[in-house]
């Protein structure tokens, strides 16, 4: 039978997904750029709230908003200093998607760096790392799920007031459907896509922030955590926000409890290989659906489905 | 008369892809001017370069007499310079409201509400398809809300790159009409290239014929449509370049 602690554990895997697929999402749309660094976005607000913790002695989750700040200048430095001069100058995707590999490594490499000078001055390791001792509960529940609940339902709230009721959400909005269209009508599309990279990257380290609630960062995080990004993001449609809201829930949801149901059958061993979940998602979205849950026409299938019967 | 825009030995292209020679074109205010010519001559990659959209190798563009060569497009829209590409000229996944209240981008609130009410007046036709995406209006009803999104511009200068195309013959009509209308009641300066050389000609005031990117012909629309080898002119031949 399902454990409580297995739905809330997928439940909370979902949520931070939902964050890290959706920065994703709006940095494909705005500027075409598949982004293979924003797991190590995400690092960058779990590093954040571990150094607030040990140099401060704050609860890592009043570094949320630091976190998102910090996650937002990392997404925009990367923009504007790698690949809007590589868009400038006609980049294809393939050469934007190694360029944020590079990205990426190099943040792995800062990372490293970065973890070995807290380490020395706090005079504790911090190459791995976990918060889930200094998590509690709210209403019988586990803070961390109530929090993430939160910051998705916050999140999504303001962005779609953001997208729908203001000027400059209409204007990304716009920018993002026909960008030379977008500048003709006298929208500065280079603003869009600049708020687009600090958002990506802040919504990426709001969830890092709240990662090490689940599970332990370790050096190679933002790399294993990106296959499950991407298939969230490819699950649900790469061409829309709301793709990355329901692709993120059943990548999250799928991965953990298909896992978990799969250990129980054949062993322990299998939980290592819960990426593979997620890998067979995106292949299966590929062949099926190339643009996503979301691009499903249902009701011509439904129409199909009523005319065969 | 006043001169709006004067585009002086201008040589443009894509990159490489050199296709504009040496073009020297005047353009008057409150008037309508055509650009004609064969397919490939040069005519929407014109409009595209006084907007800022192909790359200006050399020459000078200036409007009302201010250099604007290498004012980047979003700057030449608070200019008072509109462009209405011939695809892809509204947001289809935007409402008709939101397309509409994005060309008013650089005015203010008040503003763009009032832009919006005399635009509405221009094409009632739009008034009972606000709340619907524009992906979903026809052909027709498309083109008449790209051509009232350049009225909530505020434009002084419009340019229309081929209104009419893939349009039926009375929608065709009603555009020639509401052109005129923009002209006539708002005192628009309009550059057009249009298919439908005749009909453009018989509602313009000046006309240029472009052939292999260069301008041959250069006066009065009048002239050009009464010109003996008109016909010929138009498919690009007898005319040495």
């Amino acid at each position: 039978m399902l454990g409580m602690d297995v739905l809330t554990g997928a439940l909370i895997y979902s949520n931070l997904l939902v964050l890290l697929a959706v920065g994703l999402t709006l940095a494909y749309i705005t500027t075409a750029v598949p982004n293979f660094a924003q797991g190590s976005f995400a690092v960058v607000g779990s590093y954040t709230a571990l150094t607030v913790y040990r140099l401060f002695h704050l609860h890592p989750y009043v570094s949320l908003p630091l976190a998102f700040f910090a996650g937002g200048l990392v997404g925009l430095a990367s923009y504007m200093l790698v690949l809007k001069p590589l868009i400038k100058r006609g980049a294809n995707i393939v050469t934007l998607m190694i360029a944020t590999l590079a990205l990426d490594l190099i943040l792995l490499g800062l990372r490293g760096i970065y973890a070995g000078y807290l380490g020395k001055i706090t005079g504790s390791p911090c190459e791995m790392f976990m918060f889930t001792y200094l998590d509690f509960q709210i209403l019988g529940l586990p803070a961390i799920l109530v929090v993430s609940t939160l910051v998705i339902v916050i999140t999504f709230s303001v962005l779609f007031t953001l997208l729908y009721k203001t000027k400059f959400g209409v204007a990304l909005r716009a920018s993002m459907e026909n960008p030379d269209l977008a500048e003709i009508m006298g929208v500065n599309v280079e603003y869009t896509r600049m708020f687009a990279w600090f958002l990506s990257g802040a919504l990426a380290a709001m969830a890092g922030c709240l990662l090490p609630f689940k599970q332990e960062i370790v050096p190679s995080t933002a790399e294993i955590i990106i296959v499950s990004i991407f298939a969230a993001s490819i699950v649900g449609g790469l061409n829309n926000i709301y793709g990355a809201l329901i692709g993120g829930y059943i990548v999250g949801l799928s991965e953990s409890l298909v896992t978990y149901w799969l250990s129980t059958v054949i062993g322990a061993g299998v939980l290592v290989y819960g990426k593979v979940i997620a890998l067979t998602m995106i292949i299966v979205t590929l062949l099926v659906a190339p643009q996503g849950i979301i691009s499903i026409e249902w009701r011509k299938i439904k129409k199909i489905k009523r005319w065969c019967s | 008369m006043e001169e709006v825009l004067k585009v002086e030995n201008v040589n443009a292209g894509y990159g490489k892809l050199h296709i504009l020679f040496d073009v020297n074109a005047k353009i008057y205010d409150n008037q309508i001017t055509t650009i004609v010519g064969p397919n490939g001559s040069g005519k929407s990659t014109f409009l595209k370069t006084i907007f800022g959209l192909s790359t200006i190798y050399s020459g000078k563009i200036t409007y009302y007499g201010k250099e604007v060569t290498n004012t980047p497009p979003h700057e030449k829209t608070k200019l008072g310079i509109a462009y209405l590409p011939q695809t892809d000229n509204v947001f289809v996944n935007l409402s008709v409201e939101e397309n509409l209240r994005i060309a008013g981008y650089t005015l203010s609130n008040e503003e763009t509400n009032e832009r919006i009410k005399i635009a509405l007046k221009v094409f009632p036709e739009l008034k009972k398809h606000l709340k619907r995406k524009a992906g979903h209006l026809s052909g027709g009803e498309r083109q008449f809300l790209a051509i009232a999104t350049a009225l909530v511009r505020k434009s002084k200068l419009l340019m229309l790159d081929e209104p009419t195309a893939q349009l039926s013959p009375k929608f065709a009509e009603t555009i020639f009409s509401k052109i005129i209308e923009l002209k006539k009641e708002f005192g628009l300066t309009i550059l057009l290239v249009e298919q439908n050389i005749k009909r453009a000609l018989e509602i313009s005031d000046r006309a240029y014929m472009l052939i292999g990117g260069k301008v041959v012909y250069e006066g009065s629309s009048e002239d050009l449509l009464s010109h003996e080898k008109f016909e010929k002119y138009c498919l690009g031949i007898g005319v040495e370049v």
